[in-house]
């Protein structure tokens, strides 16, 4: 009877009018029922009395039915985002998951905005870097907010060479309110013998103030004091300590031979300290002697403000004590080009350091924000065209409740990513840059070493990338918010709509185009200015023709060589030279062109015209073997040159140049009676012009030629008075094929010489124009890339529209419209983007190409050349990004569009 | 009182030890479990059978035993609870818990001696 019993009814039965459990628990608490019951009646219970049993158990299940329910194991899945959310953070991470979802979907369009992306923000990154570390970035030394740069004038005008004088320092140095202290120095080449193979360092030779003033202490033993400055101490930089002497800190107190003197090491200064930057490898004493008579010592200087004084009083302080200092006169004329009131101006040394490159900098600091925004404008227009296609996703989205601000917030979230995994690979773009930097930049660009990539510079990158993709992701964030519900769900794709519905986004986007034209106008306007420039610098005359010519420099210390010696050592040298097959001509000079620094001297000459009879000339005094006019090719205009003639027993004879001849001499020249030997010992004799050389590029370009005076050493009594001798040697040949043959004839003449600066004569111009070759390069690159992203832009945005357009188009051509019509009306539509970009592009750039003024040589910032091949250039490239386009809306086929 | 709430606690912490020492040795369906409590202890920590289900419903739920219905050769469809590893770990922590709680009362309280 008992297995008719139902027992699942039964429990189920029990617990009417309670939570009734799942239907698996009353099968499991039926089976348990049935078990009690069998059990009884197995012990011998009656029916009733087991049934009595069950009753029990079944009401105490009763009492506890809350209780009885399987719970969920486990969560398998997230709980679902709340459908509108109150707070910002929620469903944050949805977003963030759904915008990963969709980038891995489009992985082309990710590509592309990511590396636009990355490139933008590198680019930018690396010039924002640069400038930061060149200008803005504090110096390293603990004074360097209050250390000043010098300067002193007369009547205006600049030294020819160095930037102080002594009288004017000691003057100073007496009474200071306004400074601390001031300090001299200098640098030059010299050899460090004495460890290991002679090698030419540069050494910095300061007075014992420059440490104080600088607020450095060394890594080891001690710096100069004023005690020292007569004597032979030499402090070592960090580096060299390092390489030469194995970072022994025994060394101190040991000595190291310079230019054959015993020198004693008294201290090592760290690396990061070293003055005036990491170039110099060794710190020597100098004091600063009053001048006598007439002379002027020129050198550097560098001041410390006293705490709360300003530089305009240390200036004014400065200026003062020098009215006091007597007049040098014709010294005064030679290194200043003039007499007049003495004048001293100080400038943070942070801004002298960078002085030259600070305009370029924030040039191409501007013309990279330009192409960061471009770049940006380009994902911008992206997202806009995607924006257009996602209508319909963004529509439903809305209609199931989703708000505006929901879905701007996704869009924003979208773009955020971009712009983060953008930015990073900007990053480290920016961080790989940076390691090529000391390659990329000329080697005297200012403060290389401290181009680092730091807190500053990531933060930079972090807000720039943000800031774009906030920027990309208004726009489309907007119009979502305007979205017209209705409009998008019932819109067909396809349909033939007139040029004015569809618009709204297309005009967005044509605006953001012709921006971009515009951009790449006034981009490549600049670049086409540098470049042009460059090719000006390039091809100018520089009145000598550098190929085929080798330098090098010979050194012959005046602690080591009386001047007949280093006449004999050269002399021989020249003609066991002058043996060596392929070369041509052989001579030496005691200065060569681009090398900065460099002698001037004054004289009194008979001058047809002049007051008088005799006036007061400057000029540059330099002393030249007999074959350099021939070796280095500079050009005789009137007269001859020197020849081996012309010796120590025949009339002493000198040669000028053409600004000398024109200046002074009315460009007559010739026969004039000059001083022997100008500014090179003291001769007395009289010499006579003999010729006219044409003007060279001595310095720079842009720096205006200098009269210059020339004689030749046979002259000058079998002497050589200046310690150091440029060879300059032209060859038949690839010169670079002659430096073992140098070497082993100087061995052969004297085996203690070292030559150094060994370089071709092209590759010393070609690193003179380092710099203009660096900004052309660079404004160019940007301008390349900013005209490709306004390319592909156009292409882009027409495309589009064709597409947009198809029915409309073919609807045309059903009508009898012919394929010319359609390309015509797809090139119009082009045209007029690009004619806007192109005429705002061109008012902007006549606005800022006056900025460049001052990086430009042999070009106006108004080169009508470069005026008019831009736009000529741009209107290229929107003809070929139209082309496409244009072409496929000419062979839009009919029939199968309206059917379709 | 005082005992019977001693009572209630001691026995509500013991449960879960129970069953997991009980299906330590196989898997068992519900019934088998109360009885064997049952007659292992000789009563004396029987426990409502009312109380039975929702504990298992518990253990499974924090994932200590597994139950599934199976019918066997001649049987009815039951449900039999067996140890999922993580019941494994809780019984071996909880016997150690127990084996301490049990010494220290004893070494307080000397039940040997008592």
């Amino acid at each position: 009877m008992h297995n008719r019993i139902d027992w699942k009814s039964r429990v189920r039965e029990a617990f009417a009018g309670h939570a009734l459990p799942d239907d698996d628990v009353l099968d499991e608490l039926a089976e348990h029922a049935q078990a009690i019951y069998e059990t009884a009646r197995t012990h011998g219970f009656a029916h009733d009395e087991a049934n009595e049993r069950v009753a029990q158990h079944i009401e105490s299940w009763r009492s506890n039915a809350p209780d009885l329910r399987r719970l969920p194991r486990r969560r398998t899945t997230a709980p679902p985002p709340p459908a509108s959310s109150s707070s910002i953070t929620a469903g944050l991470a949805q977003d963030f998951c759904y915008a990963a979802r969709l980038l891995r979907r489009q992985p082309r369009y990710a590509l592309l905005a990511i590396l636009t992306m990355a490139l933008g923000v590198g680019a930018t990154t690396v010039l924002f870097s640069v400038t930061y570390g060149v200008l803005m970035k504090p110096l390293p030394w603990p004074n360097s907010d209050r250390i000043v740069a010098l300067k002193e004038t007369r009547g205006g005008r600049s030294p020819r060479f160095g930037s102080f004088s002594n009288a004017v320092y000691l003057a100073w140095r007496e009474e200071m309110t306004y400074i601390d202290d001031l300090a001299a120095w200098s640098q030059r080449d010299v050899t460090l013998s004495g460890i290991g193979d002679p090698e030419r360092i540069r050494v910095v030779s300061a007075t014992a103030s420059l440490f104080p003033v600088l607020g450095v202490r060394p890594l080891l033993g001690s710096v100069f004091g004023p005690d020292d400055e007569t004597e032979r101490v030499l402090v070592l930089s960090e580096s060299l300590w390092r390489e030469r002497f194995g970072a022994n800190p025994q060394v101190i107190g040991t000595s190291a031979q310079l230019d054959g003197q015993a020198y004693t090491i008294i201290g090592i200064l760290q690396d990061t300290l070293a003055f005036p930057d990491r170039r110099p490898r060794a710190w020597i004493p100098t004091r600063i002697r009053p001048s006598t008579g007439n002379s002027l010592s020129m050198f550097n200087a560098v001041a410390v403000l006293r705490p709360g004084a300003t530089i305009s009083q240390a200036s004014a302080e400065g200026t003062t004590r020098g009215r006091f200092v007597p007049d040098t006169g014709m010294t005064t004329t030679a290194i200043f080009g003039g007499v007049g009131p003495v004048e001293v101006s100080a400038r943070l040394l942070r801004d002298t350091m960078a002085s030259d490159v600070r305009g370029p900098l924030f040039v191409l600091l501007a013309a990279v924000g330009l192409l960061f925004v471009t770049s940006t404008a380009n994902i911008a227009s992206l997202q806009l065209a995607r924006a257009t296609t996602r209508k319909r996703e963004m529509a439903i989205r809305r209609a199931l409740g989703a708000a505006g601000t929901r879905i701007g917030r996704q869009l924003l979230v979208e773009n955020l990513m971009l712009g983060l995994i953008g930015g990073f690979a900007g990053l480290v773009f920016t961080w790989w840059l940076h390691t090529m930097m000391p390659s990329l930049l000329p080697i005297d660009f200012p403060r290389i070493d401290d181009l680092k990539v730091n807190g500053t510079i990531v933060l930079f990158a972090v807000a720039a990338s943000l800031a774009a993709s906030v920027i990309c992701g208004l726009l489309p964030a907007l119009y979502v918010q305007r979205l017209s519900l209705a409009e998008s769900l019932g819109e067909d794709g396809a349909a033939a709509l007139g040029p004015n519905r569809r618009s709204r986004i297309a005009f967005a986007r044509m605006f953001v185009m012709a921006g971009q034209i515009a951009v790449a106008c006034v981009l490549l306007v600049g670049a086409s200015l540098l470049a042009r420039s460059f090719l000006a610098l390039l091809t100018l005359d520089r009145g000598y023709d550098p190929s085929g010519v080798l330098t090098a420099r010979l050194s012959f210390p005046d602690s080591l060589y009386t001047p007949e010696r280093r006449f004999a050592v050269v002399d021989d040298l020249l003609r066991r030279l002058s043996i060596v097959p392929g070369v041509t001509d052989v001579s030496f000079t005691s200065e060569l062109p681009l090398t900065p620094g460099g002698s001037t001297a004054a004289m009194t000459i008979s001058a047809p015209g002049a007051d008088g009879g005799r006036i007061t000339a400057q000029a540059s005094p330099r002393i030249v073997s007999p074959r350099y006019f021939a070796a280095i090719r500079m050009r005789i205009i009137q007269g001859r040159s020197f020849v081996d003639a012309d010796v120590q027993t025949s009339p002493p004879v000198a040669i000028v140049n053409r600004t000398f001849a024109r200046r002074y001499l009315n460009d007559n020249a010739l026969g004039t009676i000059v001083p022997m030997a100008v500014g090179f010992g003291n001769f007395e004799l009289p010499a006579t012009l003999i010729g006219v050389v044409d003007d060279a590029v001595y310095v720079s370009p842009t720096e205006p030629t200098q009269p210059e005076i020339y004689y030749s050493y046979l002259q000058l009594r079998g002497t050589l008075i200046f310690p150091v001798v440029n060879l300059v040697i032209h060859t038949a040949d690839n010169p670079t094929k002659f430096v073992p043959e140098l070497r082993a004839s100087v061995r052969a003449s004297d085996n203690t010489v070292v030559p150094d600066a060994i370089s071709t004569m092209e590759d010393r111009v070609s690193s003179g124009l380092a710099r203009p070759r660096l900004y052309a390069v660079l404004l160019g690159g940007f301008a390349m890339f900013a005209v490709v992203i306004a390319g592909v832009g156009l292409f882009g945005i027409l495309s589009y529209l064709v597409i947009q357009r198809s029915r409309e188009l073919a609807l045309r051509t059903a009508l009898g419209a012919c394929r010319l019509d359609l390309v015509t009306q797809v090139l119009r539509q082009g045209f007029v983007v690009a004619g806007m970009g192109l005429i705002a592009g061109l008012v902007c750039s006549t606005a800022v190409v006056r900025s460049i003024g001052t990086m430009l040589y042999g070009v106006t910032p108004y080169d009508p050349f470069t005026f008019l091949l831009v736009p000529l250039f741009l209107l290229l490239v929107a003809a070929i990004a139209c082309f496409v386009p244009a072409l496929r809306a000419s062979r839009t086929d009919p029939i199968r569009l309206l059917k379709s | 009182m005082a005992k019977t709430m001693l009572e209630r606690e001691l026995k509500r912490g013991s449960t879960e030890l129970l069953i997991l020492a009980l299906l330590e040795e196989s898997a068992r369906h519900g019934y088998e479990i109360a009885q064997l409590i049952d007659n292992r202890s000789d009563g004396a920590i029987s426990f409502h059978v009312a109380s039975l289900y929702p504990t298992l419903y518990r253990m499974e739920s924090k994932g200590l035993i597994d139950g599934r219905w199976i019918e066997k050769a001649g049987q009815r469809r039951r449900r039999y609870y067996r140890l999922t590893p993580a019941g494994r770990k809780m019984l071996a922590s909880q016997r150690t818990l127990w084996q301490n709680f049990f010494h220290a009362l004893n070494r307080v309280a000397r039940f040997d001696n008592a």
